[in-house]
């Protein structure tokens, strides 16, 4: 269903190595992309094929790789190479349980962390993390959009109980069309160039008519290599502003808040299932409990966590990791409201422990 | 290919104007630049159609040196695979014949020999320039990969012990469309150039070269020793492998999309519509059974036929690491509701075909997880003492066969629990037993 999405945004180009659970994504776009006139290629490993992708977007192309936690960590580097070229990128990253080769087929929500903070300088990764197939392909296509727009490498976070569940998917509720974003020329003003520290500069192609000079180095706004000038501190400085200014555009959540509740459970990815039926159970037995469900997890949606956080006294964060990626994350942004994990490896969370949780009042 | 048109006048050089060289005195970089400059300028490619990928290293400098033409300065190693991408993109996708023009140098091409090994067993259309010092001269002058016997590099004070690697064998057993090398005082080193831009595929030049910071002081260097030193090495010189009947990437694939048999959209196979279900809330099902015996496409047709009745299903499928060998598993669930969770603690049915499924539902914790409500299907021939009421030990082995024994159980188990109508449940059986689906029904039905 990521493949689906990609797809559907247009995606053209797709460098792969298999690796449980993400070989699903590359076996469909390799039987997909060439009678739709793309390119799936299988590369020699994680570097190469993310590279690959890298190049092929440069020269004008939508593209994506996938892999799992043992590939993205082959990945990083040219992670930060897309980011520091400001190169749209979308990749999928299907966790398994780590660390290291882990356990391939087993589910986990372990990567979150080492996902956002893949680059050197802690620049945000936007980052958008399915619950289930339909998701899979709606957020992929949103990811591509978002690439395109921000000028910057974007991953869909699943797992392996996401991306391996086969599941019923309906499209007929009319599947959103996707926005595509002006691929221009800043004329002789440089490759990089912008106005304000939080514009995104058009975005040209290698081999284009107009000149480009991409580097991953520290640069000026177009594009040469440059130590400390203070231009170049404006281009870093840039990199992240652009995503900062538009935080609350990119803010994607399911929310089904009580007014009168004093509960909120904060979910992503598979553990917003387990979630929603441990909330349903929940009212079922009279509690007031709310729910945010975050599909946007970078840039943090702050606007809607302000709003879920109205009258709340407790907040529970349930995932599949020992120690709390999101809600560290979270934590600052809570103010003094009671914030409690539910933690677990080897298995999914399950509603009954949400449920435990939600009776429980601190 | 990019024969000049008439109305361009020829492009004299694509160096910037008064070009400064960033290297040391004396530095083999500068050469090579020149070359490049003359070979690329005697091709008369417009500049917009040239792009030069550079890695990390005293020669990643080079980019700042050319006007006009795109420049990509990449990561350590990684050049030819940014280069790659770009090149196959530009050929298969833009269907363009971009120059891509890659500049590495000894350090970057063993750290990214698997990046071009790939683009030279893809015979993508690009010019690698292997840029051999025998040392890192940005970092101080250590040693790498292609340092020679006995060389002297600040991380081999006394003398370099292990012998290099042939890069041009390593590229040439890779397939590469020509390979070549050289050195910077070489007469024929404008000639190997011009005949790598000639190639239409991967073409990649080792050009060995003096850096004069590093390298030369302390093994007494000269640009004259450095054919001596190819050959103290073993490392042949001149045009290695010119392979002009081998098709690039591009024109490869182009042929095998054209003869690629149209791609099929898989429909259920049922003989008619599936009938309107009556099921009234979730029912949760783990079928296990041996590897080979399709006890997972069985679970398939069944979610298949609960979609096409309007109903919601999810899959999860489990086998052993080697996929071929031991048990084969699916958990179910099939409910009128959208499903959320989708871990089973009280399976409504579990249906073991064979021993390896008996065996793994036990060390999985199925068979205590087993409710006084659970329908529990098992192949006669296994031993299995439940506290469920609804054990039904069923001839499927036998009866059906190892291949059709999970199906079979499925169904008796759908049918007791009436999670699809039986006209249904008939619809699968005929789908995938064929023949044997009379036999099936006989055993499913009378339940
Ligand atoms: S350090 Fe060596 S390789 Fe670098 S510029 Fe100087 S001579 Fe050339």
């Amino acid at each position: 269903m990521v493949a689906e999405g990609a797809i559907r945004a247009g995606c053209r180009f797709f460098a792969g190595y298999p690796i449980t659970p993400a070989t699903g994504i590359f076996k469909a776009m390799i039987d997909a992309l060439p009678a739709r006139g793309g390119l799936a290629l299988s590369a020699p490993d994680e570097i190469s094929a993310i590279a690959e992708c890298i190049g092929a977007a440069m020269r004008g192309y939508k593209a994506m790789t996938a892999t799992s936690g043992p590939g993205w960590a082959l990945m990083i580097e040219s992670v930060q190479y897309a980011l520091m070229t400001e190169t749209p990128l979308v990749i999928a990253l299907v966790q398994r349980l780590g660390p290291s080769t882990g356990g391939a087929t087993q589910g986990a929500q372990g990567d979150l962390l080492l996902a956002e903070h893949a680059t050197s300088g802690g620049y945000t990764i936007p980052m958008l993390a399915p619950s289930n197939a339909r998701e899979c392909a709606d957020l992929t296509e949103i990811a591509f959009a978002w690439a395109e727009r921000l000028r910057t490498p974007v991953v869909v976070l699943s797992d392996k109980e996401v991306g391996m569940t086969t599941e019923r998917v309906d499209f007929t509720d009319g599947s959103s069309s996707p926005e595509t974003y002006a691929v221009g020329t800043n004329g002789n003003n440089g490759t990089y160039y912008f106005n304000r520290p939080g514009d995104i500069p058009l975005f040209t192609a290698v081999g284009g008519a107009t000149r480009v000079i991409a580097t991953g180095s520290a640069h000026d706004k177009r594009g040469k290599l440059q130590k400390n000038s203070p231009e170049t501190i404006d281009v870093l400085r840039h990199l992240e502003e652009k995503i900062r200014l538009r935080a609350h555009e990119l803010e994607i959540v399911v929310e089904d808040i009580q007014p009168e509740a004093r509960t909120l459970v904060i979910s992503y990815g598979v553990t917003s299932r387990a979630a929603s039926s441990a909330v349903r159970l929940a009212r079922d037995s009279g509690l007031n409990v709310s729910h945010l469900s975050v599909k946007s997890l970078f840039p943090l949606p702050y606007a809607a966590l302000d709003r879920a956080l109205k009258g709340v006294e407790s907040v529970i964060v349930p995932e599949e990791n020992l120690t709390g990626q999101y809600r560290r994350i979270i934590a600052p942004y809570i103010g003094n409201r009671v914030l409690r994990g539910i933690n677990k490896i080897g298995n999914m969370i399950s509603p009954s422990e949400i449920l435990r949780a939600i009776r429980v009042t601190p | 290919m990019n024969a000049p048109t008439p109305t361009q006048t020829r492009q004299r050089s694509y160096f910037v104007d008064n070009v400064q060289f960033p290297f040391c005195k004396g530095c083999g970089h500068t050469q090579v630049l020149r070359r490049l400059d003359e070979a690329l300028s005697a091709l008369n490619t417009p500049a917009e159609q040239i792009a030069l990928v550079t890695d990390i290293g005293c020669i990643g400098l080079a980019d700042g040196l050319f006007r006009d033409i795109h420049t990509v300065h990449t990561t350590h190693g990684r050049s030819t695979a940014f280069a790659t991408g770009i090149g196959l993109a530009d050929r298969v996708l833009a269907g363009k014949d971009l120059r891509v023009v890659v500049l590495i140098g000894d350090g970057g091409a063993m750290i990214g020999l698997q990046h071009l090994v790939h683009a030279a067993m893809l015979n993508v259309p690009m010019t690698v320039l292997i840029c051999n010092n025998f040392v890192y001269g940005m970092t101080g002058g250590q040693g790498s990969g292609l340092t020679p016997e006995r060389f002297i590099t600040a991380t081999t004070p006394d003398g370099n012990i292990t012998p290099p690697a042939d890069l041009c064998a390593i590229l040439t057993g890779s397939n590469a469309q020509f390979v070549a090398r050289t050195t910077t005082s070489d007469t024929n080193f404008p000639d190997i150039m011009r005949r790598a831009f000639a190639s239409p595929g991967f073409a990649a030049v080792e050009i060995l070269e003096l850096c004069t910071e590093y390298a030369v002081p302390k093994n007494e260097l000269t640009g004259k020793m450095l054919a001596g030193i190819a050959e103290q090495n073993g490392w042949a010189l001149g045009v290695l492998r010119e392979n002009a009947s081998r098709a690039p990437f591009h024109v490869r694939y182009a042929e095998a999309v054209r003869t690629s048999a149209t791609p099929k959209v898989r429909e259920h196979g049922f003989s008619s519509a599936p009938h309107a279900h009556q099921l009234a809330g979730p029912v949760s099902i783990v079928l296990a059974g041996s590897a080979g015996e399709r006890v997972q496409s069985s679970a398939a047709a069944l979610c298949e036929a609960a979609i096409a009745s309007g109903l919601y299903v999810t899959q999860k499928n489990d086998n052993p690491v080697t996929q071929g060998s031991g048990f084969s598993l699916s958990e179910v669930w099939i409910s009128p509701e959208p499903i959320q969770y989708t871990g089973i603690e009280r399976p409504d049915i579990v249906v073991a075909a064979s021993e390896a499924g008996l065996r793994e539902l036990t060390s999985r914790g199925t068979m205590a997880s087993v409710s006084d409500d659970t329908v529990f299907v098992v192949d006669e021939s296994l031993a299995v003492s439940m506290r469920t009421r609804k054990l039904l030990p069923l001839s499927l082995r036998k009866s059906l066969g190892p291949k059709d024994a999970a199906l079979g159980g499925l169904l008796a188990a759908c049918h007791e629990k009436n999670v699809l109508p039986d006209e249904t449940l008939a619809l699968i059986a005929r789908y995938r037993m064929g023949d044997r689906a009379k036999v099936c029904e006989g055993m499913v039905f009378s339940v």
